[in-house]
């Protein structure tokens, strides 16, 4: 990303907050649709710095490898706990098309810890409005915020989780992209001088806090791409050196997830193949240990 | 009960939700009639998605259930959201009587006085390990106590803890929001105070930071129909 598409210190008015958030999303726009092999570890580390803001909002302490310990410790299809079901919403948005009916709002508002409402489906009408509108993306995300909020201001997670989500369909994108809900509570979202009160969706300031909010988010999105980019090249170097049969699959779960416990176990691979394996690309420097445990590990890119 | 029964059937196609050939007034009494029903013929909380399905597309059924609620204000029962859902309960008032004429033992007042504090710190540091559990009340907090809570289906198991041995951490399930009429884990009690003092996490927990208010704990609302 070039240097000037990106805000150095607090934006002082609209015009040039709406100038770096299309330079940023433009340049965004060229990775997120040349789709390569790790976009999916790309999207869900994304999910997951989301999350963490998330989980800090409702009020809970969860850090990153708290959740992803609920996330992959879980027993399979069980419950993660409240925290953990929070980056499942995240997971699930970044993981399907960016279209929503009624009933997944229902359940995502049940991930989230929210108190469920009748409106999902005059909600869902205004996310196709919205997208078929002739606002440019990053407003028609902001205004989706604020029309949650404003209608249930104990709502604000599905705010944010909305707002990437309309933020992809204006934008065509395949997937969506999480980006706004981790820069909650960054300078882009803090009044005057990125110092004062944090700045809620429906406040005057708001729509010029969420394009900010893009670009850094965009700016940080890339930096995140590059260096995954580079992991996933190291593995793609290491993989011929790998003997074992169900290598393959262990692999394209690496590139497709955020982290791959190493208990991992599949039809050609059993969960001490898996170990070894493991262990054996990280000899390579091809994968890393997340959890930084000696056992429980958690490898990923 | 037939109601129902057609409903999971997913047969949706045989009943008129729409109700074109009656007068409004009548049409609004039935769509009241056919949810009350419902919810009547259920056993658990009955959810709004599946109320929306035997009732017209331009129907608000938040004003249904208000409207069926004004008409039970004088009856023992009444219709309560707990649990994302609508269930009739009988009214806490007649928790005495019934329980006279039944010689039934009400499940919540079955727990013990310790057996309510686990929970309680269950619900609010979930998900907690037995271990941890013990840490934080100084004393052992058995499997048997835990197999009690388990028995009344408040408690689940959730992810395993990346800690010797990787016992099962313990997560809240429907039946305790229901059980206590809540509608959400943040209805609990002094949840936004705790949150606001930073004490809600398990690390605090376990550096003996917290009292969890234990005078009121016991007072939750436990009734049933």
């Amino acid at each position: 990303m070039p240097a000037w598409a990106q805000p150095d210190g607090p934006v002082a008015n609209d015009v040039d907050a709406a100038f770096y958030t299309g330079a940023a999303l433009g340049t965004l726009d060229g990775l997120v649709r040349s789709e390569p092999e790790w976009a999916g570890s790309w999207r869900q580390r994304l999910a997951l710095k989301c999350a963490v803001a998330a989980v800090r909002l409702a009020g809970r302490s969860e850090e990153e490898a708290a959740l992803r310990d609920a996330w992959y410790l879980r027993p399979s299809g069980g419950d993660p706990g409240p925290a953990g079901s929070i980056l499942g919403a995240w997971r699930y948005l970044a993981s399907r098309p960016p279209a929503i009916d009624a009933e997944g709002l229902a359940q995502v508002s049940e991930w989230l810890g929210l108190r469920p409402d009748g409106a999902y489906g005059k909600l869902a009408e205004t996310v196709e409005e919205l997208a078929a509108g002739d606002r440019p993306a990053p407003l028609a995300a902001a205004a989706i915020a604020s029309y949650v909020v404003a209608r249930r201001p104990d709502a604000e997670l599905l705010a944010w989780w909305l707002a990437d989500l309309v933020l992809a369909r204006k934008l065509r994108w395949p997937r969506p992209v999480p980006l706004l809900a981790a820069q909650l509570y960054s300078s882009a979202f803090r009044s005057g001088d990125g110092r004062g009160k944090r700045v809620r969706p429906g406040d005057p300031a708001f729509e010029r806090a969420v394009c900010v909010a893009l670009a850094v988010g965009a700016g940080d999105g890339l930096r995140l791409a590059l260096d995954i980019a580079r992991r996933a090249d190291r593995l793609a170097a290491a993989t011929p050196k790998l003997r074992a049969k169900g290598a393959g699959e262990a692999i394209r779960r690496l590139l497709d997830d955020d982290a791959v416990p190493s208990s991992l176990s599949t039809r050609n691979l059993s969960r001490f193949a898996a170990r070894r394996l493991f262990e054996r690309l990280q000899t390579f420097e091809a994968v890393r240990e997340l959890s930084g445990r000696a056992s429980f590990r958690l490898y990923g890119l | 009960m037939t109601e129902a029964r057609r409903k999971e059937n997913d047969q949706p196609a045989l009943l008129d939700t729409e109700l074109e050939h009656l007068p409004p007034e009548l049409r609004w009494r039935e769509w009241m009639g056919r949810v009350e029903a419902v919810i009547f013929a259920a056993s658990a909380p009955v959810p709004r998605e599946m109320l929306v399905r035997i009732i017209g597309k331009n129907c608000n059924l938040d004003l249904i259930i208000d409207d069926i609620r004004a008409e039970l204000a004088g009856r023992p029962y009444e219709l309560v959201s707990v649990a994302g859902g609508w269930q009739h309960r009988t009214k806490k008032a007649f928790a005495d009587a019934i329980r006279a004429a039944t010689g039934q033992v009400d499940m919540g007042r079955s727990l013990s006085q310790s057996e309510v504090l686990v929970l309680m710190c269950i619900a609010y540091f979930q998900p907690i390990t037995r271990g941890e559990l013990t840490a934080f009340f100084g004393k052992e907090v058995s499997r048997d106590l835990i197999g009690v809570l388990r028995s009344h289906d408040f408690i689940a198991s959730g992810p395993r803890s990346p800690t010797p041995g990787a016992p099962y951490t313990y997560v809240t399930t429907k039946m305790f929001l229901s059980q206590f009429g809540l509608d959400t884990l943040r209805d609990l009690p002094d949840f936004e105070a705790l949150e606001d003092a930073g004490l809600l996490s398990k690390e605090q927990l376990l550096a003996g930071n917290v009292s969890l208010g234990l005078g009121g704990v016991g007072e939750a609302d436990q009734s049933e129909d």
